[in-house]
Parts: C-alpha cells; structure tokens; sequence
C-alpha cells in the first residue's frame, strides 16, 4: 500500500545519507564514525531473531541507535516507550509477536528474550545496507488514550525521512549548513520528541550525538563541553527551569529547542539573554511528529515543517496523511498558525467557551499557586448544571484564597465549583498529566 | 534519563559508619520542602526506599531534588550514582553522599 504523500513509486530510502567517514556519536572513548556504527549495527542485525518487534530499552544514546538500526536493517519495527515501565512491557508482550529487549546493562528479570547491545562482536566490512522501502513501519509510539490502553501510531520509514529532512532544513543541520552540529539533549531515545531529534537526525542529518549521562545539571554542562560547537540543547521546559535556577552559564550554544509542554515566553527570554542563544519551540505530538517550531521570545505564529500543512484539528503530514491533532489552530496571514488551546480542552458552559489550557495559565498567575489544573466534569456536554473542579498546588495557601485570586481573572462561568489543595500533581516523565491519576485526586470529576 | 560511560564514575560510596542523623533531619525537611510533599520528615524513615516504593519519587523528583541539593549543600547529583542505586537507596544514603562530598 503506498504511503499517502508519498509517490507510490517512491524507491527505498537508505538508512543513512552520510559518508562513512563523518561522526556519528561522540562517546567517552571518542567520537564513533558512520563506518563504524554501519559496522557495528550489522553486526547486532545479524545478532537478532528473523522476526520480531524490538523494545529499545538501551539508556546510553548510541547503544539506542545501534539498537534501533539493527533491528531496522532486520526489518523490526522499534516500538518506542520501553522505558516507561514493566506494564508497556507487558503490553509489547501480549500484543506484538516476537517481541524483544535490547538493553545495554544488566537488568532484572524481563518476560522478553533480552539481546546485549553492547556484547562484543566479530565486525566485518559491511556492504552499503539495502534501501528501506519508504511504507515500512520502522517504529511504532504510543500514547495513553483515554482509556488507559496504549494507542498505537505506526511510523513509516518515509515519514520519518521526511521529517528528519524538514527538520534538518529548518535548524541548519543539512550537509551545506555549516560545520556539523552536536547534540546534547536530555529527553529519552524512546519518546517521539527524543526519537526524532537523537535517532533520526544522526543517521539523515550532519548531527553526532552525545552518547553519555546529561539529566542532571552537571552532567548537560560536562556533556556540552565535551562536544565540539555548533552545539544543540535539546530538552523540555522542565529540564529548562532547573538548568536556569542552577545558574551556571553553559559553553556556547548555537540552538535550544524545547517540546513536550508550552514554554513560559519569559523562560524563552531568559534563555535567549542569559545563554546568547536562539530558543526555539517546537510543536508535535506522538501522532504527527513534529510539524512546527518557532522563535518563542519573538514570535507567537508556528511555522509548519516544509511539506506540512496545518489546520483546525488536523496536521497533514509527509509519509502519514492527515493526522488529527488535540488542538484547536488559528491560522495568520504569513503562513504560520497560532495554538488556541486543547481541543479537547474546549469547554462551553452557559453558552460561553473556554479552553482549559488557557483557564490553567490564568491559575498559574495566580499568587502562590506553583502548580494547578482545571478538571472538567464527564457529562459536561449534556449537563447544564455541571461545572469545573480544580486541583491547585499552592503551599500555605488556602483553597479561599486561590479562589479570590481567580475571581475578576475568569469569567464568574468558570470559577472552580469546587477546588481542591494538593501537595503535588501527578504529572508524569515529560510533565503530562494523566487523566486517569487526575481522576484519583478528585473522586467525581475527570478531565474533559 | 541518560547514563552512560561518557563520564568518569562517581567515586565508590565508603560504608557509613556513623549516621549524621542531624544532617539526615534537614534533608529529609529539604526533601518535603522542595518536593511539595505531603509527608513529614520525621515521617521519612531513613532507611526506606526514596524511589518506586517508599517514597514513591520519579525522575522528576530526582532532578528538582539535584537543584535543592546543590543550593544547600553545594553537592552535584549524577546519572551514576544514580545507576548505581547507592545514593538515592534511601535517606541514610543520600545523607551519606552528602556529608562525603558536602562543600559547605
């Protein structure tokens, strides 16, 4: 079946477009070559069950790519959030035949034969790997779903070509750009966001990856001076605040890019003059990929990737088609969009229409609230007496006066029915808020 | 998160012979502090797990805790240690480290 956005004709698409002699990775013995993880990566393919579907649970970055481009050149797809616990282990388990570890450390027990990426191997010269036909689902993410039961997002190889090209074009990292970029980042291999930007990139754009520990403050700032320039900070705005409050000033930097949650536009700012570097946003989502970015500090309007198009609900992509999205979108004038908030966030009650999203930003200005979110109730469409809850985190506050710090802010519609005090919210490894976890704090309600 | 090799390994963690139980007091406050937690300290038993069971933290968790850390006790907290699943064992533990590596 061809891919749609993809001429069905299209020819495969090599693993990678780099000369063998370029740096793929920079480890602690020293930087690794394309040849040599070409070398390497057939090695392990060669290593791995004729069938199967791989969970990469590999921490150390170039094993996760060694990983990923074995199980590729198998022809396994690569199913993404084996990190996240013994349950989607469980899941990859039951659901998908064949199913495998690769890991590059010892771990406990696992339900799933477990392959040793990092296992010594014979290596021999390697042939260029054939091309990888475009429609072949290569990776498979995941997301929660209201239900609890992991979706699956299949991802074509071409898709993610496509979207390492756009990307690539869009921060300089082509061949052409200039020298080539080292990437830091502090997001996981096994979550889109880290997938796209420290998977794909080194094997479609002029990028070497850090391959060692940046998670805590000490190891980002080892770990970029570790790396030539240009180098590029990818992250989230969790990771951003910490980094910011530690206050150390990092080595050069020719980029930011955050994902996974808005980012504040003054920690944008402080970025953009504490470190001298461009902050850049981008806009995605495990469906889509991502499919937009901006200069957050400057610009409020996304530019949509090259060959992507975005509009109310639906992001048309390369390689995928059209792929809904959960937010609402306002197109400008220059091309580029504005996000209006969650669609599903949408909530209308007596007669007026709010967006959760932007009702949780107003919380957050409120005096002392740290943290805080809106629940809509289940029968909010066709309850008309029902109104929104709120669980607010805001030490030595009291629920009163949050609630005085809200009014005159919102419209009187949308004043919190009820509103409950909580130490914390139970956000999860990239700062989302499970619905169901939210649930459990308010008995009654859950977001809409 | 990330660990890997890419970096020197910590330093092995000597036994602690004698608990710093004044130290392991004003963690265990620094902990409920920064983490907004609805524990107490006295609460915290020094010896139980900080992560998974326990204390319930997650990675989240681990990186606020490495800025409070830092602040107070101007230690860095790093993936290998981490790996090594010494350090934040428990409160005992992470006391531990500190008192080893404290700057002031």
């Amino acid at each position: 079946m061809p891919v749609e956005g993809l001429a069905a004709d299209t020819p495969g698409l090599a693993l990678t477009t780099r000369d063998a002699a370029e740096i793929i990775c920079h480890r602690a013995g020293g930087p690794v070559s394309v040849g040599r993880f070409l070398a390497e990566a057939a090695a392990l393919a060669a290593a791995l069950p004729a069938d199967g579907h791989a969970l990469n649970l590999c921490a150390d970055r170039y094993a996760a790519l060694l990983g990923f481009a074995a199980a590729l050149l198998r022809g396994h797809p690569t199913l993404l959030g084996a990190r996240s616990g013994g349950g989607f282990l469980a899941m990859a388990a039951a659901r998908y035949p064949g199913a495998y570890l690769l890991a590059d450390e010892p771990g406990a027990a696992a339900p799933l034969p477990v392959f040793r990426v990092d296992a010594p191997r014979a290596l021999r010269p390697a042939a260029a790997p054939p091309p990888i036909p475009a429609e072949r689902v290569v990776a498979i993410g995941f997301t929660s779903g209201s239900t609890g039961t992991p979706t699956a997002h299949a991802k074509p190889w071409g898709a993610l070509v496509a979207a390492a090209a756009a990307a690539a074009a869009r921060f300089g990292l082509r061949p052409g750009d200039g020298p080539p970029t080292s990437i830091v980042a502090t997001v996981p291999p096994q979550h889109m966001y880290g997938f796209e930007t420290t998977m794909m990139l080194p094997l479609r754009a002029a990028v070497a990856i850090h391959a060692g520990a940046s998670f805590y403050p000490s190891e980002v700032q080892e770990a970029l001076a570790a790396v030539p320039p240009r180098r590029l900070l990818i992250t989230t705005p969790l990771h951003l605040r910490v980094l910011l409050a530690d206050g150390r000033r990092p080595p050069a930097l020719s980029a930011v890019i955050s994902a996974t949650a808005p980012l504040a536009p003054e920690m944008a700012m402080a970025v953009e003059r504490d470190w001298a570097a461009p902050m850049l946003e981008i806009y995605g989502a495990t469906e889509a990929g991502s499919v937009a970015s901006r200069r957050t500090a400057r610009e409020e309007g996304w530019l949509p990737y090259a060959g992507t198009t975005v509009r109310d609900g639906v992001a048309e992509v390369p390689g995928l088609g059209a792929v809904p999205l959960a937010d609402a979108v306002e197109p400008l004038a220059d091309g580029r969009f504005r996000l209006l908030g969650r669609l599903a966030d949408v909530v209308k009650l007596g007669g007026k229409r709010a967006s959760l999203a932007e009702l949780n930003r107003v919380l957050a200005g409120v005096p002392g609230v740290e943290d805080g979110v809106f629940l809509a109730p289940g029968d909010m469409e066709n309850n008309p007496a029902a109104r929104l809850s709120a669980l607010v985190v805001a030490p030595g506050r009291t629920a009163a006066q949050i609630m005085d710090g809200l009014r005159g802010l919102i419209d009187p519609a949308f004043l919190p029915r009820r509103l409950a005090m909580v130490a914390a919210l139970p956000r999860d490894s990239v700062g989302k808020l499970p619905r169901q976890a939210l649930a459990g704090l308010l008995p009654g309600a859950e977001e809409a | 998160m990330s660990t890997g090799s890419f970096t020197a390994p910590a330093g092995t963690i000597g036994p602690v012979v004698h608990p710093d139980t004044g130290l392991e007091q004003d963690l265990a406050r620094l902990i409920v502090a920064s983490l907004s937690l609805e524990t107490t300290a006295e609460e915290i038993v020094p010896e139980a797990p900080l992560f998974g069971e326990g204390l319930g933290l997650d990675s989240i968790d681990a990186l606020e805790l490495s800025l409070a850390i830092a602040k107070a006790y101007g230690v860095q907290l790093r993936s290998d240690d981490e790996r090594n699943h010494r350090i934040f064992a428990s409160l005992r533990s992470l006391a531990g480290h500190i008192a080893q590596h404290r700057a002031r």
